[in-house]
């Protein structure tokens, strides 16, 4: 029997495992053969100098390169293949890309593309080909089911429309996302590995979930590409990343840790480091049915951003509001860390100090819980608030989750709820205003309710007027500060670090989702 | 048998434990969850059947080869799999052959110089190697052989040089307990009476080493055999580091994402081999020393 199971066993792993040969074929190099391709070689010799090949770390890696699903299209955004109507500037602007200009009137947009535009093999863009994408995106990626609703009509070769059900003033933003780059419909075979985009670069070879190789698209349709190719190598650690730059096999990368940071720093002879505040926001929500007005604004005057974006040494900016101050909608006014006043407010609204130094009232020992998830730097955070409020008198419970969505946040049971989340998704501020702040938003779990604040979001689900947006945007955030209903703690750095020479990585970009572009260069 | 009730044992701790991978899907594609979205996505992934009809449905895939798509990206579960596990074969295989080659010469070494310095330089070395934690070593070793030296390059590829690093990293902590274990065996087999008889008789020490290894040969094999188990299932530290697509960190991933199909998957896969190498264990230590048969029989 023991025989019999043995070699039971045995002829079934080695079934299984004689598969492995056609399996691990899936996760070799994809070699993509396309007509404007070049080998860097190639493009090297007809200028007669070394190939100029950008070698990139990358945090992730995705199993497909299919700009309309999940959030690929990041990647191939990134990879400088993909391209989208408009694109975000480093002042958060929607400026055009493919499309040369969109205006609109009432609940209908139109969208004039760029003559000129064209995929990287040969075949003009057109207002049919965008149409189709649009209606692929929202058919294929459920964040984007919204176009489904959307009248989208091509107009002639160059124009296009679209008639939403009601005015959609984001529209141009949306158009932003990396999700909606155009890819060749017709002339794309295989949309997981080899999609036919309109970007400066196309791609050479793809491993699944691994490196991704893109060359020169010599037939680029807005001018002269600076690079012929580049190679992005999926490390997920620190360390080795570090130590790539360091040894010369990388040139660039993002997202560079506190500890790499201080080391490229010290070496400014070799590195150029560029940060810059990013569009992820760590913030807190401070819960309007348990705590009473007094010790919120005790807490906030309490909370020093400033201290805890020093300790995060460098990776975080102290916050003002949740979008960069660079932004129009990034104004709003905060008070200054002051403990003493936090101190008054409390003594005023009749809570003492007791002996064991902590503030009580009528008997009861106010002990706030700060809930927070393990990601994002946030417990950090939480143990840093809980030291400051500490040392004003205000004693805190920590409490972590797993599952901050489906505990604290849906629950709204704890007094302070950390939360960190992209809070400037595509240079719009509606989808941060409208996630934290509406009536009923999920992030609302504070209880947070103002009746002139939502009567302004409702007016910015419509407002069309780029500085109304803006002005809208302020007054409503202020309020919430005011209100002492949040806390915004720090928005997350974009940190790039460069090889001397590299240049162009969308370091001065606050947005995930860019990478190399046709001015992406490499000198000496 | 044994392998059904791992499988149904995890199928109902996943089924107990905290975490939705519905919910987990739809928040990784970074919608606002609605109560709505999720029902249906719990609907899709099949997670409102009852347990044993789930079970029943997973088992009866699997007799036909099929183990599921992934909950995490619909791709199947197999071929992700069995590519990953290939290329742990790869790791764990070379990184088994190295640690036997160093930790055999050396414990013979460290157990007939028992109490002087070369054993004591060596035990050293194993504590050393037995103690460091996998990832400050493979950090220590890219920094020396890839910066210091510059003998190999940081970014490994699929070839021959890129598997050098991971197989040390592997491999030095694993020798460290191979010297450990096997020079305790072999002092153990140094005192019986047999080795003295075998002494007082006059044969050549290479006669009496011989011996010592056969007699000892059973203990050891459990002692790699278990090794080689954990080797399967816990290289994740190493293949995230050195970029190498094995088994560990795909479960790893699987496990954040609450991805059942791939972690029931992975169980099966892992519980074959740890029966299969027990088994052969078994009976490579029944040829060797042929009373363990009449014991069991």
């Amino acid at each position: 029997m023991r025989k019999l199971t043995l070699g039971a066993l045995a002829v079934s792993i080695i079934v299984m495992l004689s598969g492995c040969a056609s399996a691990t074929t899936q996760t070799q190099e994809t070699p993509v053969t396309q007509e404007t391709q070049q080998s860097p070689e190639a493009a090297a010799s007809d200028t007669g100098s070394e190939p100029k090949i950008l070698r990139a770390a990358a945090s992730f890696a995705y199993p497909s390169l299919d700009v309309h699903k999940e959030y690929y299209g990041w990647y191939t955004s990134i990879y400088g293949v993909s391209e989208t109507l408009f694109h975000l500037n480093e002042y958060s602007e929607a400026v055009p890309k493919l499309a040369e200009e969109m205006t609109s009137e009432g609940e209908t947009w139109t969208i004039t593309l760029n003559e000129k535009a064209a995929f990287s093999n040969g075949t003009p863009l057109t207002a049919d080909m965008v149409k189709r994408n649009l209606e692929r995106a929202a058919k294929v990626n459920s964040r984007f089911a919204y176009l489904g609703n959307f009248e989208i009509a091509a107009v002639d070769e160059h124009t296009l429309t679209i008639t939403t059900p009601e005015v959609y003033p984001t529209l141009k933003n949306d158009l932003a996302s990396p999700e909606l780059g155009i890819m060749d419909l017709d002339a794309t075979t295989d949309f997981d590995h080899a999609p036919i985009c309109t970007g400066p670069f196309v791609i050479d070879s793809f491993v699944p979930e691994g490196d991704v190789s893109v060359v020169k698209n010599t037939a680029y349709w807005n001018g002269d590409v600076q690079l012929d190719g580049a190679t992005f190598y999926y490390m997920q650690e620190d360390e080795p990343k570090l130590l790539a730059m360091q040894s010369g096999e990388i040139d660039c990368y993002n997202s560079v840790s506190s500890a790499a940071l201080e080391i490229y720093q010290s070496e400014p002879e070799n590195y150029d480091v560029v940060s810059i505040p990013g569009a992820r926001l760590q913030f807190y929500i401070l819960n309007e049915r348990t705590l009473g007005e007094e010790v919120r604004a005790a807490v906030n005057l309490t909370v020093d951003k400033e201290a805890i974006a020093s300790y995060q040494a460098g990776t975080v900016s102290a916050a003002n509001g949740p979008f960069a101050e660079s932004t129009a909608y990034g104004q709003v006014s905060i008070p200054a860390t002051d403990p003493e006043a936090a101190e008054s407010l409390l003594a005023a609204a009749g809570y003492v100090k007791g002996e064991d130094g902590f503030y009580a009232k009528d008997g009861e020992k106010l002990t706030l819980s700060i809930a927070y998830y393990a990601a994002r730097s946030l417990d950090t955070v939480a143990l840093l608030m809980q030291e400051q409020l500490r040392s004003v008198g205000i004693d805190s419970e920590l409490r972590v989750e797993e599952d901050p969505d489906a505990t604290y946040i849906a629950n709204g049971d704890a007094d302070i709820a950390l939360y960190c989340m992209i809070a400037d998704k595509s240079g719009d501020p509606l989808y941060f205003i409208n996630s934290t702040l509406a009536e009923g938003a999920i992030l609302n779990c504070g209880g947070f309710e103002d009746s002139t604040c939502q009567e302004m979001i409702e007016t910015l689900y419509y407002e069309t007027d780029p500085q109304k947006r803006a002005n809208l945007a302020n007054s409503i955030v202020q309020i919430a500060v005011d209100d002492n209903a949040f806390g915004y703690v720090g928005l997350f750095n974009n940190i790039t670090v460069l090889r001397k020479g590299v240049s162009g990585f969308a370091e001065n970009v606050p947005y995930d989702f860019y990478g190399i572009d046709q001015n992406t260069r490499i000198d000496g | 048998m044994t392998l059904l009730a791992l499988t149904f044992v995890v199928f109902g701790l996943m089924y107990l434990a905290p975490g939705d991978p519905a919910e987990k899907r739809l928040l990784s594609q970074g919608i606002a969850v609605t109560r709505e979205m999720l029902t249906a996505e719990r609907e899709r992934l099949g997670l409102f059947r009852p347990f044993l009809t789930r079970f029943g449905e997973w088992l009866f895939a699997v007799l036909r080869g099929d183990l599921g798509v992934s909950f995490k990206d619909d791709l199947p579960v197999l071929p992700k799999l069995l590519a990953a596990l290939q290329n742990t074969a790869i790791l764990a295989g070379a990184s088994l052959a190295l640690s036997l080659l160093v930790a055999f010469p050396l414990s013979i070494l460290c157990a007939y110089r028992k109490g002087r310095l070369s054993d004591h330089v060596i035990g050293l070395f194993s504590f050393l190697g037995n103690s460091l934690p996998s990832f400050l070593l493979s950090v220590l070793l890219m920094y020396f052989l890839c910066i210091r030296i510059d003998l190999f390059p940081v970014i490994a590829t699929g070839d021959f040089s890129g598997l050098i690093l991971p197989v040390l990293s592997l491999a030095i902590p694993m020798t460290g307990r191979f010297i450990r274990l096997f020079r305790a065996e072999l002092l153990l087999q140094l005192s019986m009476e047999y080795v003295t008889g075998l002494r007082n008789r006059g044969l050549k020490e290479r006669y009496i080493i011989r011996n010592i290894l056969h007699n000892a040969l059973g203990h050891l094999l459990v002692l790699i055999g278990l090794q080689i188990g954990s080797l399967f299932s816990g290289s994740v530290v190493i293949e995230t580091i050195f970029r190498w697509p094995g088994i560990g960190k795909l479960v790893m991933d699987a496990i954040t994402a609450r991805d059942y199909p791939v972690i029931q998957g992975f169980v099966l896969l892992i519980g074959a081999i740890y029966l299969l190498i027990n088994q052969l264990t078994d009976v490579v230590m029944k040829k060797l020393d042929p009373r363990i048969e009449v014991r069991y029989d």
